[in-house]
């Protein structure tokens, strides 16, 4: 088999006395849309952090296709080619929705030109223009970005993911704080990206989750409790027991598992 | 919004007309002496352009540029008095001690941000100030180096220099609006955008790949070109370099000069600037307490206009251009089911 895109080796992560990442050992294979769910402070988004650099992790490794990318500076991960979203939507609020997506195209470049007018780069004029098509706010072009409703906020974030021509990109609950509409575009967006790049989605909203993974990794108290099919993690008895309990959950899985 | 584009050109045009006027029309009004105050206005506009870029667009509040201003002083005076230089050079020479200086004390500073980054800046700036006093055989101290002028450009015997307060005044503008001009030009860069997405969100910077603390340093050493094209022209103009000008309080009048004008905006610093020196003209010779009057404005623009007066023109003139389109257009954008 070829070398996983996403590798890590005990990776560990504590804060003081808590262990938020625990010997996490964790591998993507490519082409696959790869959801993790997991109760609230499972560890989640610290993987994320750990993986993207915005945290330097206490033991282990990350490998990303085969290359050791182990303490790297998030702007070096980035270049790499991982990309991702935070959970508390994160954009450039006094800047203009089509800005935004502008620097995150130009941010790759090694120079960035001093004197040059911005607007004059033909090809990332296309990019943008065609990114706003795609996320569909093309309308809302001119508008600062920090004006925009939470869930346009949440399709920019995507758009700037895009638009940066990731090879992994990590969703860090996505269609959190959307309306249902909201969440059904963002989730018909989420399964055509996945269609040409591997990503990585925390979510909570287990309707998405079941919907567009094609494997579930679920996390407790920063260890994988069990990895598999979607119908595999909705048949076993540790997770039901330690996520799915609720009874609402729990009936939804059988619906999803059935259908 | 094409109108308010037409407005702000226009009026663009009639500073440009009256700045280049200055030398016929304002002895003409009042008296020669306004010209050098003018001129004076510009030279700190600049220096509070500094402050600006920094601030403005990058989010990095500098209470420590009179330092770098310092240095394009210091650069100068002892340029031509210790080692004979001719005008250019000596230019050349304040303008990079104070960028080499920055990029010394910008390696450790950049590394903070807000208050920290504040506070790291004064305090470079005092500890300098302090060494300068000391070592009056290098600074002259307080009283500072007084140098004759060499000329600007000399041409088959016949020479220019700050000497002719026509052309003093002439050279000093040519600067300061290149270098505003080189700032207009820098804000639509993709290096200027790349400076206001870390201002907007560092982390979202960083995560898009830009390199914050690469690009923050360059930043604070571009600031410290301007402060140091600054304190050059301001040693040319004063013919002196003093240790007084690195102190702090020269500092933060920049800082609320750039901030009363319009952090963030390219001219709010020679609003601000114009403002603040003006009063300190007519007012401090009949009121000793003129220092209230900065006080007050500068509490009342902070609490009311946060993108100080120059920001406040800008959302004026949008409403009154743009008054009923604005709605049609909410309900027009609007896609959301």
């Amino acid at each position: 088999m070829s070398e996983p895109v996403l590798r890590t080796e005990h990776l560990t992560k504590r804060f003081g006395g808590l262990t938020a990442v625990d010997r996490l050992s964790f591998s993507l294979a490519g082409g696959r849309l790869h959801a993790i769910i997991g109760p609230n402070g499972a560890g989640k988004t610290t993987f994320f952090n750990l993986v993207s650099g915005l945290l330097s992790s206490d033991g282990g490794r990350v490998y990303f296709l085969g290359r050791d990318i182990t303490g790297l500076k998030p702007h070096q991960i980035s270049r790499l080619g991982i990309k991702r979203t935070l959970q508390i939507k994160s954009v450039f609020p006094q800047l203009a929705v089509a800005d935004n997506l502008w620097i995150t195209a130009q941010a790759g470049e090694r120079f960035l030109h001093p004197f040059r007018p911005a607007t004059r780069d033909r090809g990332t004029r296309e990019k943008v223009e065609r990114t706003l098509e795609q996320i569909g706010l093309s309308a809302l072009a001119q508008r600062q970005a920090g004006t925009l409703s939470y869930g346009d906020v949440a399709l920019l974030e995507i758009g700037m993911a895009l638009i940066s021509e990731p090879r992994l990109l990590l969703l860090d609950e996505p269609t959190c704080g959307m309306s249902p509409a909201e969440t059904e575009r963002a989730v018909g967006k989420i399964r055509e990206l996945a269609r040409v790049i591997d990503i990585i989605i925390i979510e909570h909203d287990m309707e998405v989750v079941f919907g567009i993974a094609d494997d579930i990794t679920v996390m407790a108290q920063g260890a994988i409790l069990a990895s598999g099919s979607p119908a595999e993690i909705a048949a076993d008895e540790r997770v039901r027991e330690a996520y799915l309990g609720r009874e609402e959950d729990a009936d939804y899985v059988e619906e999803e598992v059935h259908a | 919004m094409t109108s308010a584009v037409a407005i702000e050109r226009a009026l663009l045009f009639a500073l440009a007309a009256f700045l280049i006027s200055v030398p016929w029309s304002i002895p003409a009004l009042v008296n020669d002496f306004w010209v050098s105050v003018i001129a004076e206005i510009l030279i700190w506009s600049l220096f509070a352009a500094s402050v600006n870029l920094l601030f403005g667009y990058v989010g990095l509040l500098s209470f420590g540029q009179a330092l770098y201003f310092g240095f394009g002083m210091y650069g100068v005076a002892i340029g031509i008095s210790d080692l004979g230089l001719s005008f250019w050079p000596a230019f050349g020479l304040g303008v990079a001690a104070a960028m080499a200086m920055a990029l010394v004390t910008g390696i450790f500073a950049v590394r903070l941000t807000w208050h920290y980054f504040a506070i790291i800046t004064v305090v470079f700036s005092l500890i300098v100030y302090f060494l300068a006093l000391s070592n009056k055989w290098l600074t002259g101290g307080d009283d500072g180096i007084n140098f004759t002028l060499p000329a600007t450009f000399s041409l088959g015997g016949k020479s220019w220099s700050f000497t002719d307060a026509t052309f003093q005044y002439f050279f000093i503008l040519a600067t300061v609006a290149l270098c505003f001009w080189l700032m207009h030009r820098l804000i639509g860069s993709p290096l200027g955008r790349a400076f206001l997405a870390i201002r907007d969100n560092d982390v979202r910077a960083s995560l898009i790949g830009l390199n914050v603390y690469r690009l923050r340093l360059i930043a604070f050493i571009m600031a410290g070109f301007l402060a140091g094209v600054a304190g050059a022209l301001f040693a040319f103009f004063g013919r002196y370099a003093s240790a007084s000008y690195m102190f702090y309080h020269v500092s933060g009048d920049a800082v609320v000069w750039a901030i009363v004008g319009g952090a963030g905006t390219l001219l709010g610093p020679l609003v601000g600037t114009t403002i603040f020196i003006l009063v300190r003209e007519i007012v401090s010779t009949h009121w000793e307490h003129h220092s209230l009057i900065v006080g007050v404005v500068a509490i009342l623009v902070v609490m009311f206009a946060p993108k100080g007066l120059v920001g406040l023109w800008h959302e004026w003139l949008t409403r009154l251009t743009e008054r009923g389109g604005a709605a049609a257009v909410e309900t027009k954008l609007r896609t959301e089911p």
